[in-house]
């Protein structure tokens, strides 16, 4: 049977994994290549990396860190933030990672979701999507939450995947950060509407948090401060989840 | 004492990276050299011969084609020569693959790489998923019945004779994640990403097999 993947992510600057409440409030949790290892080894069965300021200065150093943590881990590992073309994903994939996440490049150009998917196939290329209500309305922001765009989310869903995206990272701007739990309501409608794996990512606080996630039918489950905190271990995570019946990896 | 010659094939298809560390870990400070093969090769000078793979089985076996390769490869299987396949590596063994259009593959395992049909199924099958062996052989020697290991594929290898499965996973329904035949394995998830148990699948098959 397939098992639920729980993934730590590793919200990276150069080489130091940070966390901020809704994107600000920044602060240092840690060295990226050895948290990278830490969860490999613990259990994780994914990782995920996105560089949060990809500056051309920072970009240099983030790249080697992936390069670093690919050598050091055997786990898949998913790379993303800043990803503007089609050379910055082929330069990430290049430095070890398994697949690439598209964010705003993809709302501003959607045609990139399938030229990406065309060379590299669709199994590598994930398209971040950053949701929030407003105005009543479930819609697509970019910039952190700062800009709306006139995506509506659902459709936009249904659009990457039709363009050939193979998995969406789906995070709700209105829950991350919180530690209130995921945002089961938007997610429910994403994976109810298309057919690829869908990561719920934004607001795990707590264990049973976790389940509720299962329950949206997202086959991967994203947390950051639970584990960085060293709240939770991942082996705890995965005891709890299959005592509730959630079929993991022990 | 002369070194076994291990061939890694860079068929531009994904990263070999992984795989690469992987095999040199193994082999270090044993009788072993690895080659990658990016071009035309003298199919006799090999011992093994791994061939990664990710993305589409036509584009791997284009990209074959262009690099030289498809014809030293198919005497050396022709041969019966040690051979892991992994993902589209183990794929593009059967006689035919019908993704994106339809390609002949190498036709050393007779079948064909089809997409999963189950309308319900979330596709790709991503993820860790269980193994369950029909037969004990040297490669999954240590305990791997019912471990998990990494897939991600949306085709199967469908229409394979049953003596030629030495593992199924579950998903919808059964398909093949081990086949062998003679000396040529093919493993549909990947070894390189599945840890330990990935790890020590890649171990057996260098150092066992």
């Amino acid at each position: 049977m397939l098992k639920t993947r729980i993934i730590p992510c590793l919200d990276v600057i150069k080489n130091k994994v940070v966390k901020g409440i809704n994107f600000k409030n920044i602060r240092v949790m840690g060295n990226a290549v050895e948290m990278a290892k830490y969860y490999s080894l613990s259990g994780a069965d994914e990782l995920c990396m996105l560089d949060i300021n990809a500056s051309y200065q920072n970009r240099k150093t983030f790249i080697k860190t992936v390069e670093s943590i690919a050598k050091v881990i055997n786990i898949p590992l998913t790379v993303g933030g800043g990803v503007s073309d089609l050379s910055d994903i082929t330069n990430l994939l290049n430095a070890g990672a398994d697949k690439v996440s598209i964010n705003s490049a993809a709302v501003k150009n959607p045609k990139l979701i399938r030229q990406a998917s065309l060379r590299h196939g669709s199994q590598c290329i994930v398209v971040a999507i950053d949701g929030k209500r407003h105005k009543n309305r479930m819609k697509v922001v970019v910039k952190g939450g700062r800009e709306i765009t006139k995506n509506e989310l659902i459709p936009w869903a249904k659009q990457v995947q039709s363009l050939g995206a193979g998995e969406i990272l789906m995070t709700s701007m209105d829950t991350d950060g919180v530690q209130n739990g995921f945002d089961s309501n938007m997610l429910k409608k994403v994976t109810s509407s298309v057919s690829i794996p869908v990561i719920a990512s934004g607001g795990v606080g707590s264990l049973e948090h976790f389940y509720l996630g299962h329950l949206t039918k997202s086959t991967g489950l994203l947390a950051a401060s639970v584990f960085h905190s060293r709240k939770y271990k991942i082996k705890t995570v995965k005891k709890y989840l299959s005592s509730k019946g959630v079929p993991v990896r022990l | 004492m002369k070194k076994k010659v291990i061939g890694l094939i860079d068929g531009q298809s994904g990263n070999i990276g992984s795989i690469n560390k992987a095999i040199k870990d193994i082999i270090k400070g044993r009788p072993y050299q690895l080659k990658i093969i990016k071009s035309h090769f003298n199919y006799t000078s090999f011992d093994k011969i791994i061939l990664p793979g990710q993305g589409a089985y036509a584009t791997l076996m284009s990209n074959l084609k262009k690099l030289k390769i498809i014809q030293p490869l198919k005497k050396y299987l022709k041969n019966n020569s040690s051979y892991l396949g992994i993902c589209v590596g183990m794929q593009i063994l059967s006689d035919w693959g019908y993704e994106d259009k339809t390609t002949r593959g190498l036709g050393i395992i007779s079948g064909d790489i089809k997409k999963f049909r189950n309308k319900k199924l979330i596709i790709p099958h991503m993820g860790w998923n269980t193994i369950n062996l029909n037969k004990d052989d040297t490669i999954i020697a240590n305990c791997f019945d019912k471990k998990d290991f990494y897939f991600v594929h949306s085709y199967i290898f469908q229409n394979i004779k049953k003596s030629d499965v030495l593992a199924f996973t579950l998903y919808g329904k059964k398909f093949p994640s081990i086949i062998k035949k003679g000396n040529i394995y093919g493993v549909q998830f990947h070894p390189e990403k599945s840890h330990k148990h990935g790890l020590n699948l890649i171990k057996n098959y260098i150092l066992k097999s």
